[in-house]
């Protein structure tokens, strides 16, 4: 088969409405979202579908793209990656869908990925954290635009390499994600120079944290970095703030987001964290989304809200630079694909499909014009620094 | 750390946290030794005092409003349940009791989200509330020690009530023979309806003094519910002073698990429970059923 010939032949296979944009002019383009809209991701997936539906009406309200309107196709998934999978599928088949987004789970997004060959079907990344995505699991049709894992512990790493503290006590709950941050960090730890003193973890559906903040107490850590969420990471920073923790250590966290920060009030001042996104980060694209995302929702854009637009973005230039929507194409184009995001310069290279970024470090404080304590940059990481090495998880 | 300074302040926060299990528990024991009824629903009504003491305080400024309009919504919300379904089941097998209040605790958590949306609520403590006292020098919550305060005075209220005023002595006599009350010209359809108001009134309260330490959420009473009916295993299904020892027994359970094997804690309580079971099947000071 002559090699020019195989993307155009590809997309007339895979989904004819989609495929010439002359033939399909005015015809709208369906983007597939199979995402966690209820069950424990809940409150994420109501940011990713929240940014989508801005994005739509943004993007519609120019003249769409490539002269189509938009159309996004939500399914809730509940953040099991079998549902994710027979969704997905129906949206490529039934549906004739070729671009998936806004995938919740990392194990969702694992368990896709190696059908979308099959499909001819690519995936953009804006929420899948696990650094296998872009390395042992990767695929050529799937790009990650967010901040990995690795990457965002990568930058509070580097941070703490300067910070005065040497022994650290973690906390965290008692499971593969609590787990395996606390390992991550002890790694991380190690790597600069500093020590761990012990960690405790708690059950999931703590309620009191007493026992532990005692247990802390006793360890008498220079810092304390906790891996917890949702309830329970509000009950531990209200109640430790009762005890007044904070005064005697300061404490760090993998990712400062203000589902998490929000409800524990000002027990939450002080934290420090790894960023994968805030309304805080001082760009002019990223202050136009904030503006614009607040004047839609009068709400601030949090974590996932920033990385689902930053991903449709990319999403927007490649196909731009394509001149079509076919996978294909799009897949070519976002191969070292350049622009400038909300989180600041960012390229899609082309080795393992991850976005090239800035990392943040952020610390929650009280700050002017804002109801409750929001999170502030206090580092800036280039892409170089806390990007891992092509198709590599971690450092080493 | 002071070994004896970190054991009073163990000892301290399991007594905080078994005030906090006794508001719930009471009532739930309460329900069943005077109605024989198992209810699901009391998990729920301890999140909507939560809610509803965050939404008075709110409103009021005012943390006192809170611990007022929590249980006085308990109440209104136990009656007009009780009088509505309850009421019309005491005929029937004890199934319908399951389903009926089961059914309301998923009722009133879709409500809650309706009402309040799916994310956590919360407020600030008074400062007064808020301040630290030294224990052995050792910062100690304030708000902790209201907490056992407000437990030991519950626990000292309900006990005048039960054994020393005209209505306690209908509670116990409706408990240990309902037909024989009525015979005697006692209205027992309204001390049942005041005694599932008053329980729902306690574990509302229960829910108000929570939340400036959990915040009111969604995943509230399910949480509380499952170490409630545990006290009230242990204690013995009915019984007051077993509701308290079982609370107790759960509060030092807990803290002093977490903090000796927090990977074992969970499983401590359940094993109290089943060591109790197994030596007295009835609770500790229950009556073989």
């Amino acid at each position: 088969m002559n090699i020019t010939r195989r993307p155009a032949l590809a997309a007339l296979l895979a989904a004819p409405a989609l495929s010439g944009v002359s033939r399909a002019q005015g015809q709208p383009l369906k983007l597939g979202v199979p995402t966690a809209m209820t069950g424990t991701w809940a409150a994420l997936g109501a940011q990713v579908v929240r940014s989508c539906r801005l994005w739509a009406k943004t993007v519609n309200a120019e003249g769409g793209l490539l002269g189509r309107p938009v159309e996004f196709l939500f399914e809730d998934t509940q953040g099991v990656p079998a549902n994710c999978l027979r969704k997905a599928q129906e949206m490529v088949e039934r549906d004739r869908v070729n671009i998936l987004l806004g995938l919740m789970a990392s194990s969702e997004a694992l368990a896709v990925m190696p059908k979308l060959a099959d499909w001819n079907a690519l995936f953009i990344s804006s929420v899948n954290g696990a650094g296998s995505i872009t390395a042992e699991a990767w695929v050529p049709n799937a790009f990650r635009a967010n901040t990995s894992g690795p990457m965002g512990a990568r930058a509070l790493a580097l941070w703490l390499r300067n910070s005065p503290q040497t022994n650290f006590f973690s906390l965290s709950l008692d499971y593969a994600w609590g787990r395996s941050s606390v390992e991550t960090f002890e790694g991380l730890l190690t790597g600069i120079g500093k020590r761990s003193i012990g960690s405790v973890f708690a059950p999931v559906g703590t309620r009191d944290y007493s026992s532990f903040i005692t247990r802390i107490r006793q360890a008498n850590p220079q810092a304390l970095y906790i891996a917890l969420t949702g309830d329970d990471g509000t009950a531990f920073l209200r109640q430790a703030a009762q005890y007044r923790l904070f005064e005697r250590m300061p404490v760090v966290t993998e990712t400062v987001d203000m589902l998490f920060t929000r409800p524990a009030g000002d027990a939450a001042i002080g934290l420090v964290g790894g960023s994968r996104y805030s309304f805080a980060y001082d760009h002019p694209a990223n202050n136009a989304f904030v503006a614009r995302f607040r004047a839609e929702y009068n709400e601030l854009p949090d974590t996932y809200d920033g990385e689902q637009w930053q991903a449709l973005e990319v999403l927007r230039a490649a196909v731009l630079k394509a001149g079509a929507t076919d996978t294909p194409s799009v897949v070519a184009a976002l191969r070292d694909l350049q622009l400038n995001s909300i989180k600041g310069p960012l390229k899609i290279r082309g080795c393992d499909g991850q976005a090239e970024q800035q990392g943040f470090v952020v610390r929650v404080a009280r700050r002017e014009g804002f109801p409750v304590p929001a999170p502030e940059v206090i580092a800036t990481f280039t892409a170089a620094e806390v990007t891992p090495a092509c198709r590599a998880s971690n450092f080493s | 750390m002071d070994p004896l300074a970190l054991f009073t302040l163990q000892v301290l926060n399991a007594l905080s946290l078994s005030a906090l299990l006794f508001f719930i528990a009471l009532g739930l024991t309460l329900i069943f030794g005077i109605m024989r009824v198992v209810n699901f629903a009391h998990g729920a009504v301890f999140m909507l005092g939560a809610y509803c003491g965050v939404a008075a305080q709110t409103a009021t400024g005012s943390f006192a409003a809170s611990l007022l309009a929590a249980p006085l919504a308990g109440a209104a919300l136990g009656l007009a349940f009780e009088r509505s379904a309850l009421s019309r089941l005491y005929a029937r097998e004890h199934s319908a009791f399951l389903l009926v209040t089961f059914g309301l605790a998923l009722a009133l958590t879709e409500a809650i989200r309706l009402i309040w949306g799916a994310d956590a609520r919360q407020t600030e403590l008074p400062a007064v509330l808020a301040g630290i006292v030294f224990v052995m020098d050792e910062p100690f919550p304030v708000y902790r020690l209201l907490l056992i305060g407000a437990g030991g005075l519950c626990w000292l209220l309900c006990w005048l009530g039960l054994q020393r005023t005209r209505l306690g002595l209908l509670l116990r006599a409706a408990s240990q023979n309902p037909t024989m009350t009525a015979a005697l010209g006692n209205d027992v359809g309204r001390v049942r309806a005041m005694v599932f108001a008053l329980a729902c009134a306690l574990a509302a309260l229960g829910g108000a003094l929570a939340a400036p330490l959990l915040s009111a959420s969604l995943g509230l009473g399910s949480n509380v519910i499952i170490d409630a009916f545990v006290i009230v295993m242990i204690g013995g299904m009915g019984s007051f002073i077993g509701t308290v020892a079982g609370s107790l027994l759960v509060g030092f359970a807990q803290t002093f698990g977490n903090f000796y094997v927090p990977e074992l804690a969970l499983g401590m309580t359940y094993a109290l429970m089943i060591t109790v079971l197994v030596l007295r099947p009835g609770g500790l000071f229950g009556r073989p059923e």
